[in-house]
């Protein structure tokens, strides 16, 4: 059977080529391409079939499922019918049980090698913590990756750990490029990413067929080349010294930079404030709320989340680095006028001896 | 203290110095006493630089961290740039502290005697040991050191040579990574997967060691002014003459024993 290509869906669907021209100018500008090369996307949306997709759901919150379903351009209901087909998700699917293991099963046949898979969530180490209808996390994760296409990992559990990884990490979850190697694995991290990132990254794969430029990290450039900090709309205050010193005060109406009520912007990558989220409304530190940084590596442990800390290297644990350095520098200082006192009385005990040796 | 010398003879011994010995050179003073040329000018001028680098990245740093003043104009951001100063003069400071540092190496291979350390041997730690005894007060074989003693050294290597490496490449990551795309940025990269992975632990690694160097600096100068008031040999003058008044069969028992 021949799969119908995604051009051919969208007239299928009432809609004239002009709304299509309009949703591929859409796409490729939440992309990050240049205006100019909508035609690329055009030619590729005219030639490629719907991609099929399974979404494994791990230890998760379903909060970037819910992300995803807010995307506003492209229209979430043009990715999810138009785009691609889900055929496996246990948030959105309206069958469940073995049927629904029986329709992932069908995709992994049938499409092996061009399936995308999506993991939101990490994998315990120990599978008594995930274990579904008698299969393990694990397992059925390495399993599915194993004729995927390519993999992405939505949210900062999937890539990082997550949530579930924070202090003491009962579970031991790990993120998922622990487990899998040998697959391209495209991450997508934010708690929850924002929702024209999640699909303009699948968008990307599909129009493509390739996955975005990747940076150090594995994260597609085009949304996390950017630090929060660097293009912040309150960064005039910061640069001239200008901060809120409570949620409260004089500072924080004014709009002052949020830095010292603990903001992460300044280590923190993603396009919040670009894009901004619900359809460019607003982002966190625009409304008054300084960044946590979730789409970091760590930042469920480099809390809390209104204090700025510092991180002990290789813990989970993090300190004020003011007041442990000035502890540090007393101690030493009370060490040294120790140290001078008895030198002292040494120094005074060898010239009385020499002076009695010398009489 | 002025000394008087004897400008014939401290000709003589900069030729011989210069050639190819290493050996610090020394000025008779006397039959017993002479005085030797420790630390040399590029060894003084670094130690300087050093030090009062890192004070202003120290005062620079900890503003940046944690911003203990702010703009006196309220309301608009226009009118001030206080940690945009702070940051600028931190950078700054920073870059000469690099260069610094990097002459001080190269004075590793082209100072005297006294301007290099070679850890790589045991009786540097034998000896290291000794030193450690000598300041618990116990029972010890330390030699007296016309130069740093073996202790000295390791704590240079520990928090100026490892610390100083830490600091710059932590910084620089810290410089560059708003601009990943460029040479500096590229060339800096690689940093963050020595320290964590992520931006916050390479800030937190920066942070944390800057409080390093403040430990050093207690101890150090302690240490300076002690060795000063024990020996009376000019330890605390060294640092600003480089010249160090020491008995003549020090010197030469030491440079025998090498
Ligand atoms: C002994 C030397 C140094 C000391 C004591 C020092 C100290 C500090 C401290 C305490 C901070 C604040 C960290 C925080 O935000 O938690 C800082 C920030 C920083 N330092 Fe240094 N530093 C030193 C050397 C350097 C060097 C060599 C560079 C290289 C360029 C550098 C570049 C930076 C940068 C880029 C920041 C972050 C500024 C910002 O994000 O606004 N530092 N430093
Ligand atoms: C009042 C301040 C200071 C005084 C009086 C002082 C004095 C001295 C003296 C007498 C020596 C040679 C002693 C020996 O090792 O046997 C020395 C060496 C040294 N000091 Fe300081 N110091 C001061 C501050 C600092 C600071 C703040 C730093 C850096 C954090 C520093 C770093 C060093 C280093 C790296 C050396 C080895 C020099 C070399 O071989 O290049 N000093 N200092
Ligand atoms: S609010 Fe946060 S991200 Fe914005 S300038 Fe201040 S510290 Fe940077
Ligand atoms: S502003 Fe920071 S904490 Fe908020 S969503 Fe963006 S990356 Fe996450």
């Amino acid at each position: 059977m021949k799969r119908k290509t995604i051009l051919e869906t969208v007239l299928d669907r009432g809609f004239t080529r002009r709304d299509f021209l309009k949703m591929c100018t859409a796409l490729a500008a939440t992309m990050g391409l240049d205006f100019s090369e909508t035609d690329k996307v055009v030619a590729a949306m005219e030639k490629s079939a719907r991609v099929p997709v399974i979404w494994l759901q791990f230890q998760d919150c379903t909060g970037c499922s819910e992300s995803f379903i807010r995307s506003t351009h492209p229209k979430v209901e043009s990715v999810l019918l138009d785009m691609i087909s889900l055929e496996y998700t246990e948030a959105l699917s309206a069958a469940s049980g073995h049927q629904i293991e029986e329709a992932r099963k069908h995709v992994m046949k049938h499409y092996y090698g061009e399936y995308i898979l999506v993991v939101e969530g990490s994998l315990p180490m120990d599978d008594a913590f995930l274990t579904v209808g008698g299969v393990s996390a694990k397992e059925t994760f390495i399993e599915t990756a194993k004729g995927a296409k390519a993999i992405i990992a939505y949210g900062s559990c999937s890539s990082w750990g997550g949530i579930p990884a924070a202090y003491p990490n009962p579970t031991k979850a790990k993120p998922i490029t622990h487990f899998v190697k040998d697959k391209p694995i495209i991450l997508v991290p934010g708690c929850p990413p924002i929702a024209e990132v999640m699909t303009g990254v699948i968008a990307h794969i599909i129009t493509f067929g390739t996955l975005p430029e990747l940076d150090h990290l594995g994260r597609p450039k085009a949304f996390y080349r950017h630090r929060i900090h660097d293009k912040c709309n309150r960064r005039a205050y910061f640069d001239a010294g200008l901060f809120a010193e409570s949620f409260d005060d004089e500072g924080a109406k004014q709009g002052y930079c949020l830095y010292k009520v603990g903001c992460k912007g300044p280590t923190t990558y993603n396009s919040c404030a670009e894009m901004r989220w619900n359809g460019g409304v607003s982002y966190p530190i625009q409304s008054g709320n300084p960044c946590i940084g979730c789409s970091e590596k760590g930042f469920w442990d480099n809390g809390p989340f209104y204090v700025r800390r510092a991180k002990i290297p290789a813990s989970q644990t993090t300190i004020n680095p003011e007041t442990v350095g000035a502890i540090a520098v007393g101690v030493t200082a009370a060490g040294v006028a120790a140290h001078a006192a008895i030198t002292a009385v040494k120094k005074k005990e060898q010239e009385n001896h020499d002076r009695g040796e010398r009489k | 203290m002025s000394v008087p010398t004897n400008p014939k003879i401290e000709k003589e011994t900069v030729k011989v110095v210069w050639k190819k010995s290493r050996q610090a050179k020394t000025i008779p003073l006397n039959d017993q006493m002479v005085k030797v040329y420790v630390w040399e000018l590029p060894v003084r001028i670094f130690h300087w630089i050093n030090a009062l680098s890192i004070f202003i990245l120290m005062i620079t740093g900890v503003f940046i961290g944690r911003p203990f003043a702010s703009a006196s104009i309220q309301e608009e951001a226009y009118y001030s740039y206080l940690m945009g100063w702070a940051r600028y003069i931190h950078f700054f400071t920073a870059f000469v502290f690099t260069i610094n540092l990097a002459v001080r190496w190269y004075w590793v291979y082209k100072g005297n005697e006294h301007a290099t350390s070679n850890p790589f041997r045991l009786s540097f730690w034998k000896e290291a040991w000794e030193t450690v005894k000598y300041y618990l007060f116990l029972k010890n074989k330390k030699k007296h050191y016309i130069g740093h003693n073996p202790l000295a050294q390791l704590s240079y290597w520990i928090f100026i040579g490892l610390g100083s490496i830490i600091m710059i490449l932590t910084g620089y990551y810290l410089l560059f990574e708003p601009q990943p795309e460029s040479i500096y940025g590229k060339m800096f990269m690689w940093v963050a997967h020595l320290f964590g992975g992520d931006s916050f632990s390479v800030r937190s690694w920066h942070h944390l060691v800057a409080w390093g160097f403040m430990v050093f600096t207690v101890v150090h100068v302690y240490m300076a002014f002690r060795e000063d008031y024990l020996q009376r040999n000019g330890t605390m003058s060294s640092i600003f003459t480089g010249y160090k008044i020491e008995r003549k069969e020090e010197v030469l028992g030491e440079n025998n024993g090498k």
